[in-house]
């Protein structure tokens, strides 16, 4: 091709091609602008911002290993809050002998291992089954917590201070720390779950969400993708619950309750299930949908506030459940095909099709 | 004539500079909506009434308070991010609101020194480590509990008591200190069973009895205590029932109808029904700001308003000892506070190391509909013997 860098169709012509990370080079230079604009936000955002942007990368990491689990292997899984919390509650116990680097990869497979375990029903169970199975996880998980002395009950554990290079992070740099540091470890796994999808296992997950006989007639073994799938997305899940206890500064039980896995679920649903940049705009759209009716609900309340009904608070969680409800109805696909569609526009442009 | 405009003009500009109170920002953060919002909500308007009044009857001279309270709804993510924004803002006091927050916020509070009053009364807010800044308005759920214990012991010595808990950290906290009570007692806590939401408790219920439990002592929210004691008398058990603050109140009443008759409730608040000052005030500001009747009768009600009067209380002090309005000088003047305030059966009173405000308790019982004091306001004798070891 004369000029790579102006091509507006697809012009894929062997297999490697197909298989490639990147499918144009627009898109490559696209992801450098964007790496570089996330290495520059932190300059030009308050601490408050940085805050939020640090819990909306979090969650996209956790939403990444639901997405394998539920969007790839087509696993129902509401028991994800609590891989998180295995992640959490095994930085909160290690952290005091090691450094930050070391805990996140610790964190990450001994949520691994919880994630194989739990994986283990659905050699033999699918559907609503497993997802009671993870439900089952996720109260099971609550319980130990509350029941064990040594995780404090589910009361808090406190995180120990970082230190990185001989320089404590404090309360001033405590975002802006942990951003790049997440950020990090999201840009690793993302490129990590890219690559999957290239892999024979990645293909064997597909295979097996769309009929898991015919993936077994094929050659593929079905349960040990099925186990490995759970592994691999409570590993995401893990390392987040440990970014969470250090961005939040102490591990508490309510952190990784159900009402957080189904949040995770909301979150994959909106983004748009077995996609990866889903797996970002989920987060994304539901926090910040949530900041704004707060100050939405809080202009209602000073403008209409009717006695007996307090309508500016109600319409904070309703937002929440029409966001959920509408995206099920008119765009199943979530915010990842309006993307798509997005991407295609501009990469035919000025041509329709 | 024109240095005389000037001069004119300059005296209106200090006049206005002088005249303007200092915005003071004071922000709570709880649950609205979400869990435990049955309780907050009043929490809430009681904290925003008693900023009002301060502000109306000038309460502190020369400073007009901002009272915001932020539906964190039970989210300790908001509740953090809440907080953080107190702090960047420079607010000299925060006024939180659920156990899992406060704890979790604990190393934070810690570490930017604001002082920090929350509504949960969970001893582990006050308990070290990073304890400093953490004040609680009332005695604790360990204390409330023992106290309880302490009054069945007297009218029932040697009695079987089973403890029925919230699964949370809200709920265990008192398990261990209760027990250590009950031995020095000579009562004996034969069970404690965690109450999941269930709507029918009746195998829990009837093994209580066949163990001979007496009492029953819940640390919970009204809701499934209201659905135990219906049980408790649809199965006509001769179990009596206790409970520590969240766990009764106007709002088991109207939960549990005529089943919470003979309800064994302590708290440190007036109730809105009696005839004193305290129940005077808090029906006067209920009115005065239009709350409706639920709210007033709601002992979350007053509570906010305790919590909201501490923080005003503290920054009164900082200004009249001529300091600057800021989280040092209310930390300090907290630790002198010596509070006869107009909502509890005893005054707030804090120290470097007593950071529970109000020390006496309250007994009072379910009687045709309405919680009537059965005991003189009264401190736990054994709580810091089983708690602190003294």
């Amino acid at each position: 091709m004369r000029n790579p860098w102006a091509r507006t169709g697809n012009y894929k012509t062997s297999y490697a091609q197909d298989t490639t990370i990147f499918a144009t080079y627009s898109e490559q230079a696209s992801l450098v602008v964007f790496l570089i604009g996330m290495l520059v936000l932190p300059r030009f955002l308050i601490r408050g911002d940085m805050q939020i942007l640090d819990l909306i990368l979090i969650y996209a990491l956790a939403v990444l290993g639901l997405n394998i689990i539920t969007g790839y292997a087509g696993l129902i899984n509401i028991g994800h809050a609590a891989f998180m919390g295995v992640g959490a509650y095994t930085a909160a116990l290690v952290a005091p002998h090691l450094p930050f680097w070391a805990v996140l990869p610790v964190s990450g497979l001994v949520a691994a291992v919880a994630g194989a375990v739990v994986g283990i029903p659905a050699l033999r169970i699918k559907h609503l089954y497993l997802a009671i199975a993870t439900l089952a996880f996720q109260l099971i998980f609550e319980w130990a917590v509350g029941h064990s002395p040594a995780l404090e009950q589910g009361g808090a554990m406190a995180m120990p201070r970082t230190v990185f290079l001989g320089y404590e992070v404090g309360f001033k740099n405590h975002h802006y720390f942990w951003y790049y540091v997440t950020f990090a470890v999201l840009v690793l796994l993302a490129f990590a779950f890219r690559n999957l999808l290239r892999t024979r296992f990645g293909r064997s997950l597909v295979a097996v969400r769309d009929n898991d006989r015919a993936a077994d007639a094929m050659g593929m073994d079905p349960g040990r993708t099925k186990v490995f799938a759970f592994a691999l997305g409570a590993f995401y899940a893990g390392v987040a619950g440990a970014l969470y206890a250090y961005w939040s500064r102490a591990v508490v039980i309510e952190d990784y309750s159900l009402m957080i896995s189904i949040k995770f679920l909301a979150m994959a649903i909106v983004g748009g299930l077995g996609t990866l940049v889903g797996g970002f705009f989920g987060p994304a759209f539901l926090e910040l949908l949530d900041i704004n009716m707060e100050t939405f609900s809080y202009w209602i309340k000073e403008i209409y506030n009717p006695p007996g009904v307090d309508v500016g608070s109600a319409i904070r969680p309703l937002a929440f459940g029409l966001a959920i409800v509408l995206f099920l109805i008119f765009e199943p696909r979530g915010l990842a095909n309006w993307w798509r569609l997005l991407r295609s526009y501009f990469r035919n442009w000025p041509f329709k099709y | 004539m024109k240095n005389k405009w000037t001069l004119w003009a300059l005296v209106a500009v200090l006049g206005l500079g002088f005249a303007t109170a200092e915005k003071v920002h004071i922000m709570w953060s709880g649950a609205i909506t979400g869990p435990t919002s049955d309780a907050g909500k009043y929490y809430a308007q009681g904290i925003e009434d008693y900023c009002s009044w301060a502000n109306d009857t000038g309460y502190v001279a020369g400073v007009e308070f901002v009272c915001e309270t932020r539906d964190d709804q039970y989210n300790n993510a908001n509740t953090l991010r809440n907080f953080e924004e107190a702090v960047d803002r420079g607010d000299p006091v925060f006024l939180g609101y659920s156990t899992g927050g406060t704890l979790q916020l604990k190393p934070l509070v810690q570490e930017v020194g604001v002082p920090f009053i929350p509504a949960s009364y969970h001893i582990g807010n006050i308990d070290p480590p990073d304890n400093d800044y953490v004040f609680l308005p009332i005695a604790s759920y360990s204390e409330q509990v023992i106290a309880v214990l302490e009054y069945i012991a007297k009218v029932a010595p040697g009695a079987k008591v089973a403890m029925a808990i919230h699964p949370s950290p809200f709920g265990r906290a008192p398990v261990e200190d209760a027990k250590k009570a009950a031995a020095e007692l000579g009562i004996q806590i034969v069970e404690v069973q965690e109450m999941a939401k269930g709507l029918d408790y009746t195998a829990t219920l009837k093994r209580f009895e066949n163990k001979g439990v007496q009492y029953i002592v819940y640390q919970n929210v009204a809701g499934p205590v209201a659905n135990m004691i219906k049980d408790a008398k649809r199965l006509g058990l001769k179990i009596k029932h206790a409970g520590a603050h969240y766990a009764g109140g106007p709002d088991l009443l109207r939960l549990a109808g005529d089943a919470a008759e003979g309800f064994l409730w302590v708290t440190a608040y007036y109730m809105p029904h009696e005839d004193n000052a305290a129940a005077k005030f808090v029906k006067e500001l209920g009115a005065k700001y239009g709350r409706p009747a639920d709210a007033i009768e709601s002992v979350h009600y007053p509570s906010g308003m305790l919590a909201a009067g501490i923080a005003i209380e503290a920054i009164k002090m900082a200004k009249a000892a001529g300091q600057k309005i800021s989280p040092e000088s209310t930390y300090e003047a907290l630790l002198k506070m010596n509070w006869a305030n107009k909502l509890a059966v005893g005054p707030v009173t804090y120290s470097k190391d007593d950071h529970v405000g109000v020390d006496q308790l309250r007994v009072l019982e379910a009687q045709k509909g309405t919680f009537v004091p059965v005991t003189e306001p009264f401190s736990s004798a054994l709580f810091r013997k089983v708690h602190y070891g003294k």
